[in-house]
């Protein structure tokens, strides 16, 4: 049986108990519902994916698929970082090299004044 | 579902940041690699640093390595300029070799011209070339944007 079937087949009893229904509670049970509809949140899309109603099954098999994919731009950026840093000691090889075989010693590059000559504009 | 998205963004802030700290941290903790396991290449241009290798942290190990990987590619004055040069450079503290670097970096991305400007200036005001080390001719791959 669907959901229609199902609703179909309920709504004639839930007509025939609100018609039993006192003001007083038909008023507090209108409170309730308004209560809830404030408080429902739209199910969120996540790549296309949105948990259905289906069953138990399914909305625990999607929720590990939207985890998974929510994690992936983390590992993305973490496994980036990772791989800059390894190449970082690299390129610090590459710029000692440089420094140490170029005219200057590298006391120069510590000598204040040569930084202030570095600041200043060409002129 | 804007709560949602704020709280990943900080989420992965404080993720980069945690990451960057445990990258320094893994830094100091690099593994030191015995003299005898570097090759004879680099033991040729490290022999100036030899006797010290053994104390040296291993973050600063793989710095001189990877500096020594290039000693084969540089002309004679080059060369030499480095074996006079190493052993200092490895005795400066690690905040005065960040800060060298920067300065390098910074003089090559003036145009070559200045950069030669201020080579000539500074070895003009302390009495030409720094004792030991050898004139030699410019370097004109140095004059490259860095990277």
């Amino acid at each position: 049986m669907n959901e229609q079937e199902f609703a179909a087949k309920l709504k004639p009893w839930l007509d025939r108990a609100a018609q039993g229904v006192g003001e007083m509670q038909a008023t507090k049970l209108k409170a309730a519902r308004l209560r809830a509809l404030d408080a429902y949140q739209e199910p969120v899309r996540l790549y296309g994916l949105v948990p259905t109603a289906a069953g138990t099954a399914q909305a625990i098999h999607y929720g590990i698929v939207q985890r998974a994919l929510l994690w992936l731009p983390i590992a993305a950026l973490l496994a980036t970082l990772a791989i800059q840093s390894m190449g970082d000691i690299d390129d610090t090889g590459d710029i000692d090299a440089q420094l140490l075989s170029q005219e200057l010693p590298p006391d120069a590059f510590l000598d204040q004044d040569f930084r202030s000559w570095l600041a200043k504009p060409h002129g | 579902m804007a709560r949602k998205a704020a709280r990943l963004i900080v989420a992965l802030a404080l993720g980069a940041f945690a990451f960057a700290a445990c990258a320094r941290e893994a830094d100091l903790k690099t593994p030191r690699t015995p003299w005898h396991q570097l090759s004879r290449e680099q033991q040729r241009a490290l022999a100036p640093v030899a006797p010290d290798w053994d104390r040296m942290p291993g973050y600063q190990q793989q710095r001189l390595m990877g500096a020594a990987r290039q000693y084969p590619n540089m002309a004679p004055v080059q060369k030499e300029r480095f074996e006079e040069r190493v052993r200092d450079w490895s005795q400066m503290t690690p905040d005065q070799r960040k800060a060298a670097r920067e300065t390098f970096q910074g003089l090559r991305k003036l145009p070559p011209e200045r950069q030669h400007e201020l080579r000539e200036r500074w070895l003009r005001e302390h009495g030409g070339e720094a004792a030991g080390a050898p004139r030699g001719p410019t370097t004109p791959e140095y004059s490259r944007p860095p990277r």
